[in-house]
Order: C-alpha cells, then structure tokens, then sequence
C-alpha cells in the first residue's frame, strides 16, 4: 500500500513555449484507483512517465509514503507502466512475457513459472502460455500486459487508456477484472484517458487536467453535478450556461427567478443544469415557458433546443415523451432545484 | 486488361532484365565450368574445372582467406555499427557532424576507401610517419605490415570503415521505427540499462543487424577492387584469383575461373537461404 | 528518459569523436596528395604544395575529363534505364497480390546478395558472341544487374502506398491514359523515382569489377583510371582523380540532404554495402 503524492510537477519541454504540465499536485490514498482525464496532449501521459522514471520533471517532486522517488532508476520505483498498445515483446511467448519482470531480477526458473501460471489464470488465460503475443486478439494482449506488470507486485500501477483499444462489451469485462485485481492486490493505480467514459466507469477519483494544469479532482459524479467552472461542465458535455446573480437561494436572470440547492454560491455567476436532467411539465418550483427551437432524433434519445427569451436551453430527453413535438410549438419545462449549479 | 496480364506485361522487362542477363550469365558460368559449351563444339561436359579447383592448394588458402576477410569485417562491423546506432539515437555533443558523415561514407566508393587505408596504413603511410615522429619506428620497414599483409587487415580496415554507416543506418532506422517504448516497458518491468539492451532492444533489430550482414558477408565474399588494391599476391581473395583466372592468357584456365565464380554463386545463394530460414523464424515470432 | 549519468555522456562524446576522426581519417591523405609536390617519409606534411596534379587531371591531354564524361554517361545511362524497366515492376510488388509473388520478388533481389563477379564471367561469354565486350553500351547494359534491384525495391515500397483510385477517378474525369500517367500517376511517384534513380545512380558510379570485364579495358571510367593511378603509384594524380571520383556523391547529399535527412535516409541508406 503506497499513498503517491504529487506537488508542483511542471515538466517543460526544451523549446516548448509553454509548460506540457504546470505545476500539478495531487494526493492520490494508497490503494486508490484514479483517473487522469483530459484531451490528448493535455500533460497526462507525461505525468504518467515521470512517476515512472522514464522522464525527468522540470521542477516539482513525488514522493511515494513522503519519500521522494525522483533519484531512483526507474527499475527501482517498484512502478510498473502498462502501455495503451500492450507492447508485449513480440519475439517471446506469453509465458516469458509475463515471467520477464521476475527474470530481470534473477528469481530462479521453477518459481516464475509457478508464479507466471498463477497469474495467468488470475488474468482468465490459463492454457495460452506457450502462444505468441501476435496469436492473441487485443482483449488477450491486454490482460497478458496486466498480467506481466502486477506478477512483480509493484506498489504503484500506472495504465495508459486502457479500455480504450477494447470493443465495448469487452471493456465492462476488462474494468471488472482491473477493479477486481486492483482491490485484491491493494496496488494505488493511477490511469490516464481521454475518454470521460472511461474514467468515470473505472475510477474511484478523477483528475481533470486542461492545458497542463489540475481542474478539479474529485470523485467521478462530482464533474456531472458540481463541476468547478466552465470548462470542467463543458468537457463532461455540459451545454447549457445562463449569467446572472445568485443571491438568498433564488438566481436572477433573463430567465424566471429559480430556486437553487442550499450549497449554490451566491454573487454573479453563471447558471449550469445538465441537459438531462430538463424535465417535461410544470412543477411546484423552477417552470419555465420554452419554445422549440429544433428536434434531432438520437435513437435512445432526442435532444431538444429551446429558447426562453433571448436564452437556449439544451436537454436530453426520452424520444417518447417528446414524440410528435414539432418546430416553434411552445412547451413547459421544470428544472430540478438539486440539479441546477452556480459557476463563478 | 486483366489484372493477370497487366501484371505479366509490367513485370517483363525487369524479369526480362535479370532473366536474361543475371541468370543467363550465371548459367553459362555454369555450363562453361562444367566445360559444356555446344556453340564452340564442347559437348561433352565434364568435371575437370572443379577437379582442378578443389586440388588446388592456393585455392583453399584463397576460400579461407576470403571467408576470413568476410566473416570478420562482418561480425566487427556489425558490433561496432550497433554501438554507433546506439550513440546516434541519443543527443550528443557532435551528433549531426557524425549523421552527416555516415551518410557522406555511403555515397564514398569502396575503391576510394581502400585507396585511402592503403594511404594511411601502408609501411610508409601516414601512421608509419607519424611513428616515426614520436620514435617508435626508425624506418619505414619497422612499421607492421597492415596492407598487403597475410591477415588482410587492410582489407579489413577498409570494409569496417564502409560497413559501419551502412549497417549502422539499417540498424538505426531500426531502432528508430521501434522506438523506445517496448525499452521503457523493460525498465519499469525491473530490468537495469543492460538487461532492457540484452533482452529486449537487440532481439528487436535482429532481423534488420541480419539482413543487413548478410548483405555485407556477400558483399565481401565477392568484392573484387578492394583486395585487388590492399590484398597480397598469394593468397590472394577469391574474386582476384577468379579474375586472374579468367584473364589469364592461357585460355584452359577459364573454365577454372568459371568454377570459382559458381562457388562464390553458391555461398551467397546459402546465404540467403539462411536469412530466409531466420527471418521467417523471427517473424513467426 | 532518466537523466543518464555524466560518465556515460562524456562516453558517448568521447566515443562520437572517435567514429568522427575515423570516417573522415581515409580521406585525408587522399585530399592532401593532391595538392602535394612529392610527400616523402617521414615527412607528416608534404614541404611542397602544388597545383601540379589537378592542372594534369583537368587538361585534356590526361583523359581525365573524358573519362569523367564517358562515367556520368554510362551512369545516367543505366539509370535511365533502371528506371524504365523497374517503375513497372515496382507497381507489379507494390500493388498487387499474385501466385510466385515471392519467387519473383527473390529473383529480383538476388543481384543485391550474389556478387557481380560470380555471374560477369558468364556474361562477358554471352556478350561476346553479341558483340557487346569492349563497348560502352555492353557497360550500360550490366550495370542494369545491380542498379535494377534497387530501384524496383524503392518503387515497390512508393507503390505499396500508392492508391490507384486516383487514376480512375482521373479517368473518369475525363483524362486520357497518357494525361493519366503524366499528371495523376507520374507527380505521385515522383520523390520515388528520384531516390531510385540516385541511388541507382551511385551503385552504377561505383562499379569496378564489371566495367573491367565488360569493357575489356577499353571503357576507362573513372574508377579504372584511379586504380591504374593508383596502382602505378601516383598518389598525387591518384589523390585528385579519387576527389573528382567522390564528388557526384557528396553533391548529390548535399542537395537532397533535405529528403534524406533523419529518419528517410536512413531507410535505404544508399543501399549498398
């Protein structure tokens, strides 16, 4: 069990104008599984490398239980990466691929074989030892690369997207059996992604990182309900942004007066609400008159635009409830006071 | 046009091409080592060229210095270009003056090579002067014999010096389409510098270090101008002893050269037998 | 990667500086005997310098000059020809899947492996009863054996990434075959034909063996004349003639440095051992 904390990590790259991470902290509890999210090139595979050693950081530390790791090789971090594309060696069988962590540090022929045959039934492949990396299909590939990285029993994972090379009823199977091992073996595992999905579905916390620096870090349902600002509600597909005034509960705008939650801020701000959570019909609280602007059928879904006043609103609706609505008819909406937030 | 015919009339005047002049030439080599050449009235083929050959003393120093010349510039090459690719994946004080120059040594002729070994390696050459200056050697005689020596190590000397930037591009194309991922891997998995080196990186360009020694083993084998300017007399590397053969002014002795050069056909062929064998290994895996 | 360690940075320059000191060594002696006026032992330095050689070299009466031309010819020559013999059989490897792909693919690769003087001396019989020995067009025509292979080799790898879609919606456009070919196809391929033509440009430059027995003697490119220099131990001759000899080379590098710098260049790397 290792509790990783980060402080300040910057990692400016030489010529680079900017920082590719600006000064990023973060406490991550031993055994926690966390998320690093942010678009491609936002930093996070590079902080990914620097806690494995295969970087140097400009500035900043990581300390591993309060003991800075920067000076150690990266062989003796006790970190393992597994990277997006598997990279299992191609010229190996799968046994010695999973066996090559113990080799490299000398243990004798019979215990890796035992301890290579105990893991790969761990990962669901017990009879594929004597294959060929290339004999597998993406989802195999996958479990050997977890499979090689936990049998050296590392104190701290680092995965690089790992759900994202998998089709999607492979990926719920591949999320159980990381959440799964993880829990077991008590490894602090760190991942990054792109994909909100994916850390939402795999992480106990998430850490957005936007151009290089720390949005929030928070537990997955947080970013959907109490985004920090703007940009953290508009990368998890938040549409809808309304300025005015927050004050004794009520927010003041070109819109009807709306009651909100008991922990809104008050002062100007802007008004989020994710778009399904628009309800159809009047309510006790928070009804507003909209017109519809468009429809667009989504299959499982139709996305509604609607204009109160100058104001668009977006939500998501189930198409049955919205069946036969048409342009320019007019149509009462409530929003939830729980659902409604107050950026700065 | 089918695509049948299309590809027969693209690829028939390059098949043309190596049909009729580069296994037209080696098949007659062969018919006129086995002395059987009906258009000036030899019909009756026999075994006299290779009886010959294989009787002839010089000719085994000649197959065994050749192989030496081979062999060895071929395994110093290849480690020495190995280190070189290494050194030219990382940043370094001089790195571009070095890429320039690898590139400079691929377009430079070997004859131009060998002629400059001779330049500075021979007995009054410029490493006998500067022995001189610092003492070491008080006349040109004094110097060790490094060309027209029997260990061929001018000629050596001239194949290393060719042979590291054209391995040593192979290799680092290799190691640069690679990248240096599976490495990291290594490294987090546990393995120090070394290990990630031995276990994963070199299995990894071993096909490339392979195909491009096989290549060079070739090469070597049947060079012709570069022991012709660095060898000794006797023995001399195969190629030399064919074409003197082949020219000699008694015109029995052709048949000779022809056997000679149908050994040096056959080498290469195993040659590539061997790489096709190995490669198909490596990439089952 | 981690910050590698100050011992084995200085390797790498100390290292770097010695394959540095080792790839220019061989030239040196060369370029100074050319500007000597004898250079005895043990002398480091020759005590005269001259002009002597190069005014030789480049006065008509050394045939150096001519023999220059008569090389740039046989080279271009044969280039021109790799070229049209091998962009068809490029686009045969590189575009299509056939039964024997592999056996054709081996026979035109085998000139790479097997040495020109194993199957020459067979030629040269062949070249005889066709009248080619002893003449420029019979060098031409063998320097198509090791310039060939190369320059399929390159076109097949531009072809492998070629999508002949283009050509049909061209085609379909209204072009006709040949504005096809010369506008559609030929741009496309074009970077290819131009690496292909150098490097077989250079693998002609530099033959010895093949001239020497197909042309009987009688067809003196340069690199006869430098072994006869070389051999008759006119080092200061010799010196020029080897610098005029390395010159195509280092001209061609220097004006493609840009396509071939980094990673592209080091894909063929002028592909001769």
């Amino acid at each position: 069990m290792t509790h990783v904390s980060i402080k300040s990590l910057t990692k400016t790259y030489p010529g680079a104008p900017k920082p590719a991470l600006d000064r990023l902290s973060l406490e991550i509890p031993s055994g926690d599984l966390t998320a690093l999210l942010g678009p491609s090139g936002c930093g996070k595979t590079t902080t990914m490398k620097m806690i494995a050693g295969l970087l140097d950081p400009t500035s900043g530390d990581v300390t591993f239980d309060g003991r800075s790791i920067l000076r150690d090789k990266p062989e003796k971090r006790g970190v393992v990466m597994v990277f997006q594309n598997h990279l299992l060696f191609p010229y190996m069988t799968v046994a010695d691929n999973v066996g090559f962590g113990l080799k490299m540090r000398k243990v004798a022929k019979p215990e890796i074989d035992a301890r290579v045959a105990e893991m790969l039934a761990l990962v669901q492949l017990p009879d594929l030892g004597r294959r060929r990396p290339s004999e597998l299909s993406g989802g195999q590939q996958q479990r050997v690369a977890l499979a090689r990285a936990l049998i050296v029993r590392p104190n701290v994972l680092l995965l690089d997207e790992p759900l994202s090379n998998l089709d999607a009823h492979l990926r719920f199977e591949m999320r159980d059996l990381i959440r799964a091992l993880q829990r077991d073996m008590g490894i602090t595992t760190i991942f990054v992604t792109h994909d909100q999905e994916e850390a939402v579905v795999l992480a106990d916390r998430v850490a957005l990182i936007l151009d290089g620096s720390l949005c929030q870090y928070a537990p997955a349902d947080v970013f959907y309900k109490r985004p920090a600002d703007e940009a953290v509600a508009r990368f998890f597909g938040g549409h809808n942004f309304i300025p005015g005034n927050s004050t004794a509960g009520t927010f003041h705008s070109t819109l009807p007066p709306l009651r909100l939650p008991d922990d809104a801020r008050t002062g100007s701000g802007k008004l989020t609400f994710r778009p399904e959570s628009v309800r159809i019909g009047a309510a006790p609280e928070n009804t507003l008159t909209t017109r519809v602007i468009d429809r667009i059928y989504l299959g499982t879904q139709t996305r509604l635009r609607l204009s109160s006043g100058d104001n668009v609103i977006e939500a998501v609706l189930s198409p049955d409830l919205v069946e036969g609505l048409q342009p320019g008819a007019d149509i009462e909406i409530n929003l939830p006071r729980q659902s409604l937030w107050v950026l700065e | 046009m089918s695509d049948r015919m299309r590809i027969i009339l693209l690829l028939a005047p390059a098949m043309l091409v190596i049909v009729v002049l580069f296994f037209g030439g080696l098949a007659v080599g062969l018919m006129r080592s086995f002395n059987y050449m009906p258009v000036i009235g030899l019909t009756q083929p026999n075994l006299d060229a290779y009886v010959a050959v294989f009787t002839s003393r010089e000719f085994y120093y000649s197959f065994l210095l050749t192989f030496h010349i081979s062999f060895t510039s071929t395994l110093i090459s290849c480690v020495l270009a190995i280190g070189a690719a290494l050194l030219l994946r990382r940043s370094f004080l001089g790195k571009s003056v070095l890429n320039f120059l690898f590139q400079l040594n691929l377009t430079v002729p070997h004859l131009v090579g060998a002629i400059g070994i001779l330049y500075l390696f021979s007995q009054s050459g410029s490493f006998a002067r500067l022995g001189y200056q610092w003492g070491l050697i008080a006349k040109p005689a004094d110097f060790p014999a490094l060309v027209f020596d029997p260990y061929a190590i001018g000629i050596i000397l001239q194949y290393v010096w060719k042979e590291i930037p054209f391995i040593g591009v192979i290799v680092l194309a290799n190691m640069q389409s690679i990248g240096t991922d599976y490495e990291s891997v290594a490294r987090s998995l546990g393995a120090s510098r070394w290990q990630s080196f031995r276990h994963v990186l070199l299995p990894l360009i071993f096909p490339g270090v392979l195909s491009a020694s096989v290549m060079v083993f070739a090469f070597t084998f049947g060079a012709y101008e570069i022991p012709a300017i660095l060898g000794q007399n006797y023995p001399a590397a195969l190629p030399v002893l064919a074409y003197r053969k082949y020219t000699d002014v008694d015109l029995a002795a052709r048949p000779e050269a022809m056997a000679m050069a149908i050994v040096i056909a056959i080498l290469s062929a195993l040659l590539i037998w061997v790489y096709i064998r190995t490669s198909r290994r490596s990439i089952r895996g | 990667m981690h910050r590698d360690p100050l011992a084995l940075r200085s390797f790498r320059v100390l290292t770097g500086a010695i394959l540095i000191v080792w790839l220019v060594l061989p030239l040196v002696p060369l370029a100074i005997w050319s500007f000597a006026r004898g250079w005895r032992f043990p002398d480091l330095l020759p005590r005269e310098w001259s002009l002597k050689a190069w005014t030789y070299a480049l006065s008509d009466t050394s045939g150096v000059l001519g023999s220059l031309g008569l090389t740039i010819f046989i080279s271009v020559g044969a280039t021109a020809l790799s070229i049209l013999v091998g962009v068809p059989a490029g686009r045969a490897l590189g575009l299509y899947k056939f039964r024997g792909k592999q056996v054709v693919e081996l026979m035109i690769l085998a000139p790479v492996i097997v040495p020109g003087i194993a199957v020459a001396l067979g030629i040269h019989s062949v070249f005889i009863s066709l009248g080619l020995t002893n003449t420029v067009a019979g060098v031409m025509l063998v320097h198509l054996v090791p310039t060939l292979p190369y320059m399929v080799l390159v076109m097949a790898g531009i072809f492998a990434n070629y999508d002949p879609a283009f050509e049909q919606q061209a085609r379909s456009l209204g072009a006709s075959p040949l504005q096809t070919l010369w506008h559609v196809t030929l741009p496309a391929i074009l970077p290819g034909i131009i690496v292909g033509g150098l490097f077989a440009f250079l693998v002609s430059w530099s033959q010895y063996i093949l001239t020497l027995l197909i042309g009987g003697g009688r067809v003196v490119t340069l690199p006869l004349l430098l072994f006869n220099f070389a051999s008759s131990g006119r080092n200061d001759i010799t010196g020029a003639i080897g610098m005029i000899y390395i010159l195509p080379g280092i001209l061609i590098l220097l004006l493609t440095a840009k396509h071939l710098s980094g990673q592209n260049g080091a894909v063929g790397g002028f592909g001769k051992p």
